[in-house]
């Protein structure tokens, strides 16, 4: 107390009002909370998988004949589940971080999960767009090969066009948008964690 | 312990220490039901290595620290002392001012004061952030200077 002086700061801080804990508001809050966590991870799962599962059907259906196709098929889901896996992994990591540990292992743990986010968003982007590429780009071959020079040009003019842009503005923009906030969260994970040191 | 049981005799404990760290009445509402939220379902798992009041306040200021991502939810206020605003829940200007500096300092610095003012021993506090002992009650000691300090200032003592 000596270094209270005179200022009670545990009675103080005992008479701060505060509402009634509230069974009804928990189990209401405890329902959407549950929803809300795995919707974004359906989404993304459902779309990619679908997509999957078309480009099979449609290598089924029109039964390629160049071994450059099916390795096409291969490829651009590869890169997909590639994504996905990792993805899944890091959302369960996440969601699976104990809270139950001292503050100091949680941080450790935190931090460590959005180095890991930060390489899904940079690095892992780059693979998947480099295997997706070349993965359609073998694919349509067969095809392109039956059209006229015309066609060719177009078909695959087109696509690289497509993918360029992807390349070129999208994936440099969102990666941006990504990095600013993840860093700074890093960076805030970092100085906080350097306070129990 | 049954967990509404848990949840009746901690949520004081738990309301406070989340409003230690946010300093805002609502957003402290909503730490303190998250915390709850993880208790109910993990309370299967507490295998009595620690007190329950260890494991719930580890919980809690987890759940507090994990909220720096959501960080622009809860830009804190400035210093309403004489400009009430929207703090009618609390009368007293000295408590408005403890809390405020409390959410002020480092955030694990608020995290160990408001155990502390929890009536938490320094043992206990030590297993919740993972920290020594000796080094818990050196912060606690220039944490409460801190605070001794900017009563002071405001001439609130």
């Amino acid at each position: 107390m000596d270094y209270n002086n005179h200022i009670d700061f545990k009675d103080l801080w005992k008479r701060q009002s505060i509402k009634e804990p509230d069974m009804k508001d928990l189990m209401s809050r405890l329902h959407t909370f549950k929803k809300a966590g795995l919707r974004n991870v359906w989404i993304l799962n459902v779309l990619l998988v679908v997509t999957s599962v078309f480009i099979v059907c449609i290598g089924v259906y029109y039964n390629p004949q160049f071994i450059s196709t099916k390795i096409g098929i291969l490829l651009t889901i590869l890169a997909m589940v590639m994504y996905l896996f990792v993805y899944n992994k890091l959302l369960r990591n996440y969601k699976n971080i104990s809270t139950t540990q001292t503050n100091q292992e949680y941080l450790q743990e935190l931090l460590l999960i959005k180095k890991k986010q930060q390489f899904l968003q940079t690095k892992m982007i780059g693979y998947y767009f480099v295997v997706l590429t070349i993965g359609i780009g073998l694919y349509m071959y067969e095809y392109a090969s039956r059209m006229s020079l015309l066609g060719l040009c177009l078909t695959y003019g087109l696509t690289l066009l497509w993918i360029g842009f992807n390349w070129f503005y999208l994936r440099p923009k969102q990666i941006k948008k990504q990095e600013n906030k993840i860093d700074t969260l890093i960076a805030k994970f970092e100085e906080v964690n350097q306070q129990l040191q | 312990m049954e967990f509404e049981d848990i949840y009746k005799t901690y949520w004081d404990r738990i309301f406070r220490l989340c409003m230690g760290f946010v300093n805002d009445y609502d957003v402290a509402q909503d730490l303190a039901q998250e915390t709850f939220i993880i208790v109910w379902q993990k309370l299967e798992t507490f295998r009595n290595e620690s007190t329950i009041g260890t494991w719930i306040f580890r919980i809690a200021s987890n759940n507090c620290l994990r909220q720096i991502e959501k960080e622009k939810r809860f830009q804190k206020s400035d210093l309403p002392i004489h400009l009430t605003e929207e703090k009618h829940y609390s009368i007293e200007p000295q408590i408005q001012l403890l809390y405020k500096c409390i959410a002020e300092l480092p955030e694990t610095d608020r995290v160990i004061i408001s155990l502390e003012l929890e009536d938490v021993k320094q043992a206990e506090i030590a297993k919740i952030v993972g920290l020594s002992e000796a080094n818990v009650r050196v912060k606690i000691h220039r944490i409460k200077e801190k605070l001794t300090q900017k009563f002071k200032e405001n001439g609130l003592q």
